[in-house]
């Protein structure tokens, strides 16, 4: 697959995709800006027995965040017997404990998880991180495998790939599974966020309304739609694409001005579903990751099928003496940040910015995780016409229906700077399709 | 055992009509081993239907909305015998982790640290209740009751250096400082008899069961307090809460009035 006739027709793809304003917006200084996501026709491909393993070791992953989610929020017992320890919970910011005692319908709490991964220059896949809350970036490589296909037909004849444009399948499959009688909606805080093009191209294909707060209205303990001519029509799912805080001010945030006033108290008492569940921050802390791998032997009593990123909890005597004989080594994440903020490399640092990392790491250990720096595979990207190697990870979706579903392709991101390992689309990256071979 | 009648009162009026207003109020004492409740009342105006919950603390919470008004009111009545058992109630199996971390309101800063560290040796023993009334005690001589010269949305710290505040401040004040000797304390709201406002204090929790200390009277809690709600700190069980749109400039006036029942 060295010389894809597909690779003649970049140009053409990008310019479509500008066309259907397939865009990331940005604040830069307090100032929203929208901005092309720049796509690489270099797929990744990923063998039919390599994504099998893959899928085994997702699945395994979200079930088990899954049953630990629904513990932490009732009766705790991971904590009890001792296997992580209760700061990580109980003083993490995500921990919500409006949610304590809350079942969410069929006790799905990540019905959408996006699953970070690097694949090491020896083969191996790591697992860098969970989102649970409202994992982004499915659409993109949906929409270019269309606009691919179009733009070169025969690329596609001969080759055996998994078509992804199924996940709409999936998501809808997802929705449905738990709506419990009413219309099926994606709550978007609205065109100013970051993926509001993938919340509308998500409503088209999957055939949700796409809404807004002001759209949404609570009476009786149940939510309703309001349609253009002022009726009322019963909602039974949300998949919401805003975050915990500002989803409801009589719960969260009272400041939210995007969110609707009681929807969590509809939720409660089981008369909507609401995608993803409210409290996942629990659950893709930085600080949790480390414990990934126990949970699913405390869970599901299984050896865990992927393996995290060596990692080491400052939290930890041990750990801490490793951290600081082996600083230059590592990189060390702020448990609270996400997007690829709060990251630092122990060998950029000069000596006084040391200094005073150490001395913050040894004031506030739970605030840091240290991990490894895995030297993961280049991937090759065009620039220029010319094949140039750039890091690049993988950005899994699982969804969890009536059974855990991984979607048979994902989003690859990749950075454009050279020495950066940082792939995170808000810091300018840009993304590629992930192919999965059917045989 | 005492038995006492409760009435809370709460009427916001407004400069202008509110067109929408959304509110969540929990004011409901309820059962505790402590304290029966008995012949609730609730009266709400603009008289709406409203929804009844219990929020992931275990208050229980009257919600709903109320289309254009300029007054919006409340009232809870009705009849507590406390006293019945000390303690409060037993603790069941999570709540004590819950109830252990800095959070919010209630986060000491380093004016409580070092005050901390300064009576650690002389309150410190190998018994939570003993403990806590020592610290109590000290909060009570080191700090003093001032109206108006805090807010709801003080912190702990910013009360606690300013040396002055209300209930609310020194309830938030003796957790932070609970929380430094490792004691799981967690925010009340409450009444007391009396007449005046609503009152707040604190329960700890010792050998597995929740006891109320009210630092504000230096006290444990008597027979005459009802209590109505808990949280990490104020903001988790405020009794009101409403945002409407409109309104203009508002008044609030609270009344509340709790009597023993002579029998």
């Amino acid at each position: 697959m060295e010389n894809l006739e597909l690779l003649e027709h970049t140009d053409t793809v990008n310019e479509l995709l500008a066309r259907y304003g397939v865009k990331f917006g940005i604040y830069k200084n307090n100032v929203f800006k929208e901005q092309l996501f720049p796509f690489d026709t270099i797929p990744r491909i990923i063998e039919k027995d390599e994504f099998d393993y893959l899928e085994r070791g997702l699945k395994q992953r979200v079930v088990a965040l899954n049953l630990f989610l629904k513990d932490i929020y009732s009766k705790k017992q991971i904590v009890k017997d001792g296997v992580v320890p209760e700061d990580f919970i109980f003083a993490s910011s995500g921990y919500m404990v409006e949610c304590e005692g809350v079942t969410p319908i069929k006790d799905i709490y990540s019905h959408i998880s996006g699953i970070d991964l690097v694949k090491g220059k020896n083969g191996t896949w790591y697992i860098l991180e969970d989102n649970l809350r409202v994992p982004s970036g499915a659409s993109y490589p949906m929409i270019a495998r269309g606009l691919c296909r179009r733009s070169s037909p025969d690329t596609f004849e001969d080759l055996k790939i998994e078509d992804n444009r199924n996940y709409a399948e999936l998501l809808r499959r997802t929705m449905d599974n738990v709506n419990v009688g009413g219309h099926t909606v994606i709550l978007t805080p609205g065109r100013f966020n970051a993926a509001y093009f993938e919340h509308s191209y998500l409503a088209e294909q999957t055939g949700a309304h796409l809404v807004n707060g002001s759209e949404l209205t609570v009476k009786d303990d149940k939510l309703y739609f309001i349609t253009a001519d002022g009726k009322h029509e019963r909602v039974g799912v949300v998949y919401r694409r805003i975050s915990d805080e500002y989803l409801d001010p009589m719960n969260f945030n009272p400041e939210s001005l995007i969110g609707i006033h009681h929807i969590y108290d509809v939720f409660k008492k089981g008369n909507v579903a609401l995608l993803n569940a409210p409290g996942n921050g629990v659950a893709d802390d930085k600080g949790i990751y480390y414990f990934v791998p126990k949970m699913i032997k405390y869970y599901l009593g299984e050896e865990p099928i992927l393996s995290n990123a060596p990692t080491y909890l400052p939290f930890y005597d041990e750990d801490m003496t490793y951290v600081l004989e082996h600083f230059d080594d590592l990189v060390l994440k702020d448990v609270a940040e996400a997007g690829g903020y709060g990251v630092v490399f122990g060998n950029t640092m000069t000596k006084e910015q040391k200094k005073q990392f150490i001395e913050l790491l040894k004031k506030e250990p739970r605030r840091f995780i240290a991990q490894e720096v895995i030297d993961f595979q280049d991937i090759d990207i065009l620039e220029d016409g010319e094949k140039i190697p750039r890091k690049a990870d993988l950005r899994a979706f699982v969804l969890m229906a009536d059974e855990p579903l991984v979607w048979k392709s994902g989003l690859t991101r990749f950075s454009r700077n050279p020495d950066s390992f940082i792939v995170n689309s808000s810091q300018g990256g840009g993304f590629k399709d992930t192919w999965v071979l059917s045989q | 055992m005492k038995s006492l009648l409760f009435d809370y009162y709460m009427q916001i009026d407004y400069s202008v009509p509110v067109s929408k207003c959304n509110y969540t109020i929990k004011c409901i004492p309820q059962n505790t081993s402590r304290q029966k409740i008995e012949n609730i009342k609730i009266n709400l105006f603009p008289s709406s239907d409203y929804s009844i919950g219990t929020d992931g603390l275990g208050n229980s919470q009257i919600y709903g909305s109320n289309a254009e008004h300029t007054s919006f009111s409340f009232q809870i009545s009705g009849e507590a015998l406390t006293g019945i058992e000390m303690y409060e109630e037993k603790e069941n199996e999570s709540a004590s982790m819950i109830f252990k971390h800095p959070y919010g309101l209630n986060k000491a800063g380093e004016n409580i640290k070092k005050y901390y560290e300064k009576i650690a040796s002389e309150v410190r023993s190998d018994d939570a209740y003993e403990t806590s009334l020592s610290i109590m005690n000290k909060l009570h001589k080191d700090f003093s009751y001032k109206q108006l010269v805090t807010t709801t949305e003080t912190t702990a710290e910013e009360a606690f250096s300013l040396g002055q505040g209300v209930c609310q401040d020194y309830a938030h004040i003796f957790i932070s400082l609970l929380h430094l000797a490792k004691i799981p304390a967690r925010y009340v709201t409450g009444l007391i008899i009396g007449e005046g406002a609503s009152h707040a204090w604190v329960e700890i929790l010792h050998n597995g069961y929740w006891y109320g200390l009210d630092p504000t009277n230096n006290t444990s809690v008597t027979t005459d307090h009802i209590k109505i709600g808990v949280g990490r700190d104020a903001k988790d069980c405020m009794i009101n809460r409403g945002i409407m749109h409109g309104g203009g400039f508002h008044t609030q006036k609270i009344t509340v009035k709790v009597e023993e029942i002579k029998k």
